[in-house]
């Protein structure tokens, strides 16, 4: 258990050592991404194996919180962390696709991913989250083009504004508590924290984090950014990095903000996600763009189910982000070789009939149609909001259906294109190997959920509970009360 | 293995065996076979006919403390045994000569049978739900089986097909609501549980429930005024693809409505719900739909020129006899209705059937490039007299007692509004099946015709076998009253007593032996004394005059074009297209509101914009 510091620092050592292992041998650079990534999927497959259903707080260097770092290990942050060794591991840039700078990257991506999920205080989450941020500003621009540099010239404006701001918030919650240790300030938040400033410190916080979960309103960096970076990139940032951003603001809103006014924002916020991003996506004019704007959307849907408080609310929206963080990577990879215009995928069947299946079957996931696991995940969306009874989350109920609608006749445009019979002009090309092996084993991976759907579901029912459980958080980490603070 | 299993494992195998092998040349025969097969399975629950029998079937799954199971009563087996009906006589069509030539034009055989088969899986999926989360993905599937076998011909198809899974997945987004709210009530998706807390519902909450059940129902069943997606997409879909479904796909609309809003909310309950500042309750409302239901579509079918249309149109009108006598609720309308289910799947599949007979020996269905096929194409234009005379509610055809049964109880009910406009719609109905086979196969042949050939067997057994059918069932309409009193009784509807001949009245009731056999006497009477005389003498069909002059053979004397002049001049105004207009207006909504929501991600100056985000959202806290 106690290697899961591996997790982070493994990677972000190879990282720095990739140039050095370059000058002996390329073939031992090129190889030793993957192998690092491997290990530390197995250390952490295998300290879910040991966990349980508990929970323990690493205190690194023997030092205590306050004044050590803090990883805190429970289902939910080992879950992601092992998601990010694995994801990375699936989204490599296999034979050798952008040389030593994209691997280094990569590496630094599984690193500063796996610290983000792991973190027990928030300012270890603020140095991960930029490092990620760092790191994916050079990915996004790997291929060199135009496009790709004034989309991150933008990217980089909102990032940096987004962590400025969350700085501020943190330097709040900081000047109202004199802690930055989560478990801390669980404990501290509820006289400390539940006042103007605390709710400030929040807003300030979830903008900035928000960022990268594809919040509205500060999102709008993502679809000029999915459509120009390489798809394998897209597919890690829709899928990997958003949802690490998401798991950082349901830990905030879980033990340091359990405000109903918080709840209210994030479903305001949610909402006009789905709205704003289903509705741009039904006019978008290339795959990734679309694919892109569908992700603004599905992530709305997960913080309009963040919004309902407790543990009914915790259980939707991470289903919702987990079946996103399976389907959309695949959509991607997928997405590498039919971007361009969406009329130039006219007959695209044809050339490739595996990918053409594929994407069917992650469309009608997406789309939530029983019996495929995103209609369950979507089953508890809903069932979850009307239970809350409110008007403003039946209205999240409409609007989540309401984006359904948009989004199944979006999506089966494209699909009914691509089963139209091929130009003459020549065909639309098929797709890479492993771009399609890898997405062929998600999709095996989504249908397998079919089966298995009981036990996944109980699973993370069980994951739910333990994420609301604050005492449970307090307790792992057993902090020293703090007496005087500032 | 229940009986219902072996039903749903033979469908399914079906299925799987036309997806496997559809391509080979008698794949569809295999696959009528096993249609018979899911027959025989259902004849094996033969007691669900007759009395309040369920079989259920022992697949189930446990999901979150709720348990989905399946389960076949009276009720779904009536409508099971009309979707097997469908597929079976659909794929028999499709078997012989309609496959060559549907594969010569480039099609996917393969394709178009394994569509047929996943459609009446899916609904036998549907059919045998035993609780609201069963019911919605038997639902969903049910969209996107039809949504495959009408998209699968052509660009065309698909364009309409597109347009039929938008209002699909709106529709059934109105079900989802309904059941997360009765989930929100209840804590279950049981129907038990829904029909335990019905009487313990608000109107208000109730409204909401049968509205959006009520809305997404009729999607399906294409219920005014979300009707525009149906007639064409069932016209562009291959010839015994829109016969199945149109023969029953859209029906299961009114099998989901039957289940949820009479047997589980009740019509106690409706009539209750009355609608403020009118004379109307919930019941009302729903008998109005159904009547424009009946009306406009009916009328437009009158406009079209493509014999599938046309009928298509029909298909979406005829919904309405179903649900109006549906929601009579009294014995007589709702055998009715649910006879009329029955008596218009076997009446419109062998139109459709006939209509493709004729595309496959002249390539078109435009009813003004036809004329005079009777002489060619004997056997098919019997099966599209007795159609169209069933289609029309005429005796001695099924379709004339499901009518007579429905207008009966309007009267007796005191309903003589509905009762007009019931009159209203089959006038419509009469003219226009009479321009469809008086444009196709009565008049004068067309030259490029005179060498077409009837049918081969493979089209022309399953259509007369049909015919026979509407005959019988005409005849002796007690065989399929009996399984409609059973359905009756199961979902908790005044039972009809009737005979084999039909219904008893002190005041005179109906008995179809009687009619049909005093119908036939007189035909055959006047056919002795016209065959006996000798007299008739056979003319060319050119052998014509008017206003005393010989009309050379270079002058046809068919008019097809602009039919019925007069009475649409009359009527033409009417003809608004408001609802395709509200349909096109809100498309260019989504379209602004796109091209708005594009612009807000687009913006260039980001900095600005999150400055304004920030002050606002900071202002937002300070307010609160």
């Amino acid at each position: 258990m106690n290697n899961l510091i591996l997790l982070v620092v493994l990677p972000l050592i190879t990282a720095f050592l990739l140039p050095v292992i370059d000058r002996f041998s390329t073939l031992a650079a090129r190889w030793s991404g993957p192998l690092v990534l491997l290990i530390t999927t197995f250390i952490g497959a295998s300290a879910w194996l040991q966990l349980g259903t508990g929970a323990v707080s690493l205190e690194l260097g023997g030092f205590r919180p306050p004044l050590g770092i803090v990883l805190y290990v429970d289902q939910l942050a080992l879950l992601f962390a092992i998601a990010v060794s694995f994801g990375t591991l699936l989204l490599w840039p296999y034979g050798n696709r952008g040389g030593l700078r994209q691997q280094t990257l990569t590496l630094l991506l599984a690193g500063s991913g796996s610290g983000l999920a792991l973190s027990g205080d928030l300012f270890n989450i603020y140095v991960f989250y930029e490092l990620v941020a760092v790191v994916s500003y050079g990915l996004a621009v790997s291929l060199r083009t135009p496009a790709a540099f004034a989309a991150a010239i933008r990217y980089l404006i909102i990032s940096g504004f987004g962590a400025a701001l969350s700085l501020a918030g943190i330097a709040l919650i900081y000047d109202a508590t004199g802690t930055l240790n989560l478990a801390q300030l669980a404990q501290l938040a509820p006289e400390k924290l539940n006042d103007l400033q605390g709710l400030s410190a929040f807003v300030l916080l979830l903008i900035g984090i928000g960022v990268k979960a594809e919040l509205f309103p500060v999102n709008t960096w993502v679809p000029e950014i999915y459509a120009t970076a390489p798809k394998r990139v897209s597919a890690l940032l829709a899928g990997l990095v958003s949802k690490l951003a998401v798991v950082v603001i349901l830990r905030l809103l879980v033990l340091i903000f359990p405000q109903p006014e918080a709840h209210t924002l994030l479903l305001v916020l949610g909402i006009l996600g789905v709205l704003t991003g289903e509705l741009a996506a039904w006019r978008a004019r290339d795959l990734p763009r679309v694919l892109a704007y569908s992700s603004i959307g599905q992530l709305g849907i997960v913080f309009i189910a963040f919004s309902v408080p407790g543990e009914a609310g915790v259980f939707a929206g991470l289903a919702m982000a987990l079946h996103h963080l399976l389907i959309k990577p695949a959509l991607f990879l997928l997405a590498e070789r039919w971007d361009g215009s969406l009329a130039g995928l006219t007959g695209a069947a044809k050339a490739s009939p595996l990918g053409a299946a594929l994407f069917v079957l992650f469309s009608l996931s997406l789309l939530g149609i029983p019996p495929l696991p995103g209609f369950w995940a979507k089953l508890l969306v809903l069932t979850s909001l009307a239970q809350m009874g409110a008007a403003l989350y039946y209205t999240g109920a409409v609007v989540i259906m309401l984006g359904m609608v948009l989004e199944a006749n979006y999506l089966f445009r494209i699909i009914a294109r691509m089963y139209q019979k091929a130009p003459s002009t020549g065909t639309p090309p098929g797709h890479g190997r492993l771009d399609l092996a890898i997405s062929s084993m998600l999709g095996a991976g989504l249908i397998a959920a079919v089966f298995l759907l009981a036990p996944l579901a109980d699973r993370l029912q069980g994951i739910a509970a333990q994420t609301v459980d604050v005492n449970q958080y307090i307790e792992a980490v057993n902090p020293v009360p703090t007496r005087n603070p500032i | 293995m229940t009986p219902l299993d072996h039903l749903l494992l033979l469908s399914a195998l079906t299925a799987v065996f036309t997806l496997a092998a559809g391509n080979i040349r008698s794949a569809g025969w295999i696959a009528t076979l096993l249609y018979a097969a899911q027959g025989l399975a259902l004849v094996k629950m033969w007691g669900m006919g007759y009395g309040p029998e369920v079989a259920d079937s022992s697949i189930s799954f446990q999901l979150l403390g709720q348990t989905m199971h399946w389960r076949f009563d009276s009720l779904s087996w009536f409508f099971a045994l009309i979707t097997v009906g469908a597929g079976f006589f659909s794929s028999w069509f499709a078997s012989g000569g309609w496959a060559d030539h549907y594969r010569a034009q480039g099609n996917s055989l393969r394709l178009f049978h394994s569509a047929l088969a996943l459609n009446v899986f899916s609904m036998l999926v549907l059919l045998a739900s035993g609780d609201l989360l069963s019911l919605f993905i038997g639902w969903e599937l049910v969209s996107w089986a039809s949504f495959l076998i009408m998209g699968l011909a052509s660009t065309r198809a698909m364009g309409y097909a597109m347009r039929y899974l938008t209002y699909a997945i709106a529709g059934a987004m109105a079900i989802l609501m309904g059941i997360v709210m009765v989930h929100a009530q209840t804590g279950s998706f049981e129907f038990a549980a829904l029909a335990a807390a019905v009487p313990g519902m608000s109107n208000g909450t109730l409204w909401l429930l049968l509205l959006l059940f009520g809305g997404g129902f009729g999607v399906k069943m294409a219920l005014v005024p979300v009707h525009l997606w149906q007639a064409k997409a069932y016209a562009e879909t291959p010839g015994p693809g829109a016969a199945f479904l149109g023969a029953i796909s859209s029906r299961m609309g009114l099998f989901a409505l039957i289940l949820v809003i009479i047997q589980l909310v009740g019509i106690g309950r409706l009539v209750g719900m009355s609608i403020p500042y009118t004379f109307l309750d919930a019941r009302d409302l729903l008998a109005w739909v159904a009547v424009f239901t009946m009306i406009f579509p009916t009328y437009i079918a009158l406009r079209q020129h493509d014999a599938r249309r046309l009928l298509a149109w029909h298909g979406v009108g005829q919904t309405g006899y179903m649900l109006l006598g549906v929601v009579i609720m009294d014995d007589l309308g709702s055998a009715g209705g649910l006879m009329h289910v029955f008596n218009y799947a076997t009446y419109q599949a062998m139109l459709f059937m006939s209509v493709s007979a004729i595309m496959y020996r002249t390539g078109t269905a435009d009813l003004n490039q036809l004329g005079g096929l009777v002489t060619r194409m004997p056997l098919t234009f019997i099966a599209m007299l007795v159609g169209i005379i069933g289609l029309a509610g005429l005796p001695p055809m099924n379709g004339f007692v499901s009518k007579w049964l429905i207008y009966r109880s309007l009267v007796a009910e005191g309903m003589p509004l509905l009762f007009v406009g019931a009159v209203i719609g089959t006038l419509g109905t009469i003219l226009s099946v009479y321009k469809l086979i008086h444009n196709s196969f009565l008049g004068q042949l067309r030259l490029e015709h005179a060498k077409v050939e009837e049918a081969p067997w493979s089209m022309t057994l399953p259509m007369l076998s049909l015919a026979a059918i509407v005959f019988l069932t005409g005849y002796f309409p007690g065989v399929v009253l009996d399984w409609i009193s059973a359905l009756q009784a199961s979902v908790g509807l005044p039972v009809l007593a009737h005979h084999l001949g039909g219904v008893h009245f002190a005041q005179g009731g109906l008995d179809m032996i009687w009619i049909n056999s005093l119908l036939i006497a007189g035909i055959a009477i006047g056919a002795l004394i016209f065959y006996s005389t000798g007299r008739s003498q056979r003319v060319h069909q050119l052998d014509n005059y008017a206003g005393g002059h010989f009309l050379s053979a270079d002058v046809r004397y068919q008019y097809s074009d602009n039919f019925y002049p007069g009475l649409l001049h009359l009527i033409g105004p009417w003809y608004r297209k408001s609802f395709r207009w509200a349909e096109s207006a809100l498309v260019s909504l989504t379209d602004a509101l796109s091209l708005a929501m594009q612009g807000l991600y687009r913006q260039v100056q980001p900095s600005i914009y999150l400055l304004i985000t920030v002050v606002i959202a900071l202002s937002w806290v300070n307010i609160r």
